[in-house]
């Protein structure tokens, strides 16, 4: 029997509407590979990096909470949303290398009896599989190998750029999506458009160009002919598949590419159903020749 | 103790891939091989150059200073942007793990030929954008007699984005730029936020409004331009910061700010963005559409469309945090 | 004919200052051509500072202090009358740069701050971090946009006209699409920079750095100055010659030859490695001379007994610059270093307003020599005086061109020039641009280096008739009109290679050790015959005739160098 790991799950804002089934999605197929969440219960949303748009201190303080409370647990902060990711370890980074702003900070929370230390490690579905689980374990698991089926692997930004975010792997070349898909079984496909951004942070202030860049994306990916598109980003997701007809329509493109979320994937190679992936929450169809 | 010093220095016959492109002769992009010994030291500058001096001399590239700071050498290795000058081949051939390596020009503009590109669209909105400091009588001397004086957390303000060397790495990263061709970048973007950030310039409020008409709130925040910099120079970092400056002066009322002002309101009170209310908030009544095509979606699959937001655990103590900051703001002790 | 009252040639500070001081009303078109984009300029490459006696640091600075400094550095050929005005000036035009936003570091009372610098007595070297001559290109070069300064980008000047006594103008090729043009102007200003490129490889300068205005002066008639006078930085990269700046040795670190020893003790026991620029620059070519460098005839500079800690804490931009430019990490290895040519001395000849003997013709900054910087210059000096001469230039040559009218130019020299060049795409057979490039580096280097004899000049001086020889039918592969950047290296070729014979002549010539010229066969200064200005200008054989000219003294007699 092998060891269970846990995680302080920091969950972000991403799982509402219809996506707050991922709640119950991520949980199950974490369960396939010994892997626990313990919802961290007083997180506040990250902000988004829109925070810093009024006032940066106030994302610092907000995101330092966030942390320490995975500190008094005594467990890794682990948040499947990539910009949530992305804002929470540009605060830890801030921090470490400002200590008066990191002392400003632990002023500010010690109103509410909180300290962020800096000792929390921060993680993403990403290296949880490829990484702590472990490429030899979740391929034990694989009791469904996705075999023929061509996916092109979408990273997105957020837990990419800037390089010095994480420690986990080469930012320029990172291998984590495409080693975990690889122990899914399923062919890689190279394509064009892979390291663009999506301009899902567009959605509000400039909708036409989110809805451009989306479709960039998906074109780059839809000329190689892949069955499908996975990408480790839930925000990546809500563009590539949520809006995916609205971005091709406003672009006079005609096609449909089924996208999936990395946890999804896993799932299905692991044995779990469609059903239980809750597949027909798509935007777009996914009938995969499972 | 005296020993003799003996260097150590690997060395790898590497294939490297040259896009080529001559406009008079050719009709789209091809990529030319050519076998390189790279040895411990040679930038990818130095392999171009060695290609050009012993193997073809037509091979077309910029380059000037070669050390870091005339920007004339970007190129894309490995896809990546980066300064011929100041990136070594071999950990490059390490990291990608294998013998072979490929140089592009920049995206985002015309290629003149093989890795040359036309960079004067990029300088042509980067002149749009009133890229020069305007005196600010109050804070300028009249004479040369005397200096202005700027302290030193004034000068920090904007500082870092001084080392830009307009090389255009970041422009050839930037997928908005791609998909918009009248977006200015962030390069451009950066030296606006440069200038208005300091206390010796009087042109805020126009300049200002250039930015905002090229695209101040096109900016995805992918921060791809933060990684690909080859100085360091943040420049996503100061969109934001020129996003802060634009609502703060009371008069850009844009999607974008609608969007920052519910968003930090937000997550105060319910410790969590309010999604579902989102589109009305940010762009008004028309925002109801969206709203209701939310709602049918959701019905379509069965579940109860709610208004509420779902507020997160953490709430209760949000506020704290706002009303301490609020008070360290008042009293200029911010020390971001 | 494209025409401009005021024609800048070079985007490097004195360029950009000059063309915003004459462009400041607006009322004439002034155009700046330039073979890169301005902002590429060398000037951007000037790390240290820009001397001016501002007194924010030390109170009791003055411009007088800040004159002897320079008189003496340049072991007294500086003429005394020209640094006079600079250092005079130096102050008004640092605030000047500070009042269009140029972003020094500042003081705690919010002041420009400054720094000490080798050589000069009190510290006045203003500064932004390590990037001051990057601030300073970038400043000129925003209130140029919006001045309304015209830029010809990526443009090479071939050649400079005048009708013998007033300036016509130049011609140029563009280089994106491969046209000869001839541009007529009032008043043309040369400020191309200098031309440590002679020495190829063995330089910290740029790659274009190849002197170009200064040789088409030359090729035009005009005497050329003090071209004799090359400086050398001891610590130059093996590979690429870029400098690891005088910080590492101020910091510890120790130069070692190939079997290890610490070799400044044979040459300067009590300094050791903080003996001046000069003396340390000939100890390391000492070394490699008498067979004791490393395997690719470098010495080492080594910082590892600094220990991790102390160079990441103290070093960390020397310790990028290696891991980046050598693929050393100084924390592990020593870092092979060469002595590397770093400024040109000499210059176009110019009076104090910036003028050549033509009337309407200008230089301004390296490209010229008025001479403020004499035998040797001051660490912090140049920068200075691209600002000084650039804004001296500019406002002469407003003041002659509101005055004057356009002279008369016709379309022969244009010809003339496409015909150079058809001739130079023609060569097949002939040896590459590379060879005899390196060729002439490498012989530079050997013979008209950090040591001189007369042997060894008068060989370079019959070799380089030879490379010129050899370039008359130089091979050229690339046949394409537009952007041909093979084109553009023959061309700089040529201009190096008329540069280096006047180097090499004048060094020849200067039977003395003065400042950055050192003759083994020579050792002393010798005021009694050489305290003298090396004038050359290109003789009806094609040769480099001499003429000497008195130094202007009027405030400090001649004395012995030491620090």
């Amino acid at each position: 029997m092998s060891e269970t790991i846990r995680y302080g799950f920091y969950s972000g804002c991403c799982f509402q509407g219809a996506d707050a089934r991922f709640f119950d999605i991520l949980k199950d197929v974490f369960a396939k590979v010994d892997v626990e969440l313990e919802l961290i219960e007083d997180a506040v949303c990250c902000g988004s990096g829109v925070i810093e748009e009024r006032s940066e201190l106030t994302s610092l303080a907000v995101n330092a909470k966030n942390m320490a409370h995975a500190e008094q647990m005594g467990l890794p902060l682990y948040t499947p949303c990539s910009t949530c990711y992305n804002v929470i370890s540009n605060a830890q980074k801030r921090m470490k290398e400002d200590p008066a702003v990191h002392a400003q900070v632990n002023e500010i929370l010690a109103e509410q009896g909180l300290e962020y230390k800096g000792t929390c490690k921060l993680t993403h579905t990403l290296w949880v599989f490829a990484q702590d689980v472990g490429l030899e374990k979740l391929k034990e698991r694989v009791t469904n190998p996705l075999t023929g089926l061509r996916v092109a692997s979408y990273y997105g930004c957020h837990t990419r750029n800037p390089a010095d975010i994480q420690g986990y792997e080469s930012a320029d070349n990172p291998t984590s999506l495409e080693d975990i898909l690889e122990v899914l079984g399923v062919q890689i496909v190279e394509y064009d458009t892979k390291d663009d951004c999506c301009g899902y942070h567009l959605a509000w202030p400039n909708n036409d160009l989110n809805m451009k860049m989306t479709s960039n994306v998906l074109e780059g990916a839809h000329t190689k002919d892949v069955d499908l598109m996975v990408t480790s980003c839930p925000l990546c997701f809500k563009s590539m598949d949520g809006t995916q007809a609205k971005a091709l329509a406003q672009t006079g493109k005609n096609f449909q590419l089924p996208v999936l979320f990395l946890p999804e994937l896993v799932g299905l190679a692991c044995g779990m159903t469609s059903e239980d992936m809750m597949l027909k929450y798509h935007g777009v169809p996914v009938n995969l020749r499972l | 103790m005296i020993e003799k010093i003996t260097p150590v220095r690997k060395s790898i016959l590497a294939n490297i891939r040259i896009q080529r492109f001559t406009p008079s002769e050719h009709k789209s992009a091809y990529f030319d091989n050519f076998k390189v010994s790279v040895e411990t030291g040679m930038t990818v500058l130095e392999a171009l150059r060695l290609i050009k001096n012993t193997q073809d001399s037509s091979l077309t590239f910029r380059a000037f200073c070669r050390s870091k700071i005339c920007g004339s050498c970007a190129v894309r290795v490995n896809g990546k942007p980066v300064l011929a000058c100041s990136t070594q081949l071999m950990p490059i051939l390490e990291d990608f793990k294998k013998d072979s390596v490929s140089i592009q020009p920049l995206k985002n503009m015309p290629v003149l030929r093989d890795l040359v590109v036309d960079i004067e669209p990029v300088i042509e909105k980067l002149s749009k954008m009133h890229p020069y400091l305007m005196e600010n009588r109050e804070r300028i001397p009249e004479t040369l007699e005397e200096e202005s004086i700027m302290s030193k957390q004034e000068h920090s303000r904007f500082d870092y984005i001084t080392d830009c060397i307009l090389c255009g790495s970041c422009y050839s990263a930037c997928s908005a730029a791609s998909a918009d061709p009248n977006y200015a970048g962030p390069l451009t973007l950066g030296k606006a936020y440069r200038f208005s950030a300091d206390v010796r310039d009087s042109f805020q409020g126009e300049r200002m409004q250039a930015a905002v008409d090229q695209g101040l709130w096109s900016c995805a925040q992918c921060r791809k331009c933060i990684n690909v910099c080859p100085k360091d120079t943040r420049p996503a970092v100061s969109i934001q910061r020129m996003r802060k400056m634009s609502i703060d002066d009371g008069i850009h009322d844009t999607a974008g700010s609608r969007r920052a002002k519910a968003y930090t309101g937000d997550v105060a009170k319910y410790g969590q963005v309010n999604k579902p209310m989102l589109p009305v908030i940010v762009n008004g009544p028309k925002g109801w559409a969206a709203i209701e095509a939310a709602e049918n979606y959701l019905k379509k699959h069965g579940i109860e469309p709610t208004l509420q937001v779902c507020t997160l655990g953490g709430q209760s103590s949000t506020q704290k945090i706002y009303d301490k900051v609020k008070e360290l703001e008042a009293k200029g002790e911010n020390k971001t | 004919m494209l025409t401009y009252d005021i024609l800048i040639v070079g985007s490097g500070g004195a360029g950009l200052y000059a063309a915003l001081e004459s462009r400041m009303e607006e009322d004439l078109q002034v155009g700046v051509l330039t073979k890169v984009y301005p902002t590429r300029s060398h000037t951007g490459a000037a790390q240290g500072g820009v001397n001016a006696a501002l007194a924010n640091l030390d109170p009791t600075d003055t411009w007088q202090d800040h004159w002897f400094d320079t008189v003496k550095g340049s072991d007294y050929l500086a003429d005394q009358d020209a640094a006079e005005i600079m250092t005079r000036e130096a102050p008004m035009v640092v605030r000047e740069m500070e009042h269009w936003g140029c972003p020094f570091s500042r003081t705690d009372e919010g002041k420009i701050a400054q720094r000490p610098f080798g050589g000069a007595s009190k510290p006045r070297a203003c500064f932004s971090a390590d990037k001051v001559g990057h601030v300073m290109l970038h400043t000129l070069y925003e209130q140029g946009i919006r001045h309304g300064v015209n830029f010809l980008n990526e443009w090479q000047v071939l050649s400079l006209m005048h009708d013998g006594q007033r300036c016509q103008g130049v011609t140029a090729i563009n280089t994106q699409t491969g046209r000869v043009h001839t541009i007529q102007a009032k008043a043309v200003i040369l400020a191309t920079g200098g031309h440590g490129r002679i020495y190829w490889t063995r330089t910290s300068n740029a790659l274009g750095n190849t002197g170009d205005g200064t040789a088409i002066a030359y090729r035009a008639g005009l005497p050329i100055k003090d071209m004799e006078f090359i400086q050398f930085h001891p610590t130059g990269l093996r590979r690429t010659g870029i400098l690891v700046s005088e910080g590492a040795r101020g910091e510890g670190g120790f130069l070692l030859n190939g079997q290890g020893e610490r070799f400044m003790s044979r040459y300067a026991p009590e300094k050791m490695e903080l003996g001046p620029r000069d003396l340390v620059s000939r100890s390391c070519e000492t070394e490699v001379r008498e067979g004791r460098a490393g395997p690719e005839g470098e010495v080492f500079l080594d910082l590892t007994h600094l220990g991790r800690e102390r160079i990441l804490e103290r070093l960390p931009q020397i310790r990028e610059l290696c891991i980046e430019f050598e693929g050393v990490d100084p924390i592990e290895e020593p870092i092979p270093i060469k002595p590397t040519a770093h400024y040109s001395m000499g210059g176009i000849h110019t009076d104090l307003n910036g003028q050549t003997p033509i009337e309407g013709i200008y230089a301004a900054g390296e490209a010229g020599c008025v001479s403020v910087h004499g035998a040797n210059r001051l660490g912090g000096n140049s920068l200075l005086d691209i600002l000084i001469f650039g804004r001296r230039a500019g406002k002469h040559a407003l003041e002659y061109a509101r005055n004057n009218s356009f002279t008369p130019v016709d379309t022969g020299q244009e010809e003339a020039d496409a015909k150079m060049i058809a001739s130079i795409m023609e060569g097949e057979s002939g040896a590459s641009i590379a060879d005899i490039r390196r060729s002439m580096g490498n012989l530079m280097a050997e013979k008209v280096g950090v040591y001189r004899n007369g042997k060894d000049l008068e060989s370079a001086v019959s070799e380089l008739a030879d490379l010129q020889e050899q370039f008359k039918m130089v091979r050229i592969q690339d046949k394409t009109k537009a952007f041909n950047t093979e084109l553009v290296a023959a061309l700089e070729l040529k201009n190096m290679l008329d540069l280096a014979e006047v180097v090499a002549v004048g060094a020849l010539e200067r039977n003395e050790s003065r400042g950055a010229h050192t003759r083994e066969d020579h050792p002393e200064r010798d005021d009694e015959n050489w305290l003298a200005h090396t004038m050359a200008t290109l003789g009806d054989d094609g040769r480099p005739k001499l003429d000497f000219s008195p130094v202007t003294i009027t405030e400090f007699e001649p004395k012995a160098r030491t620090y």
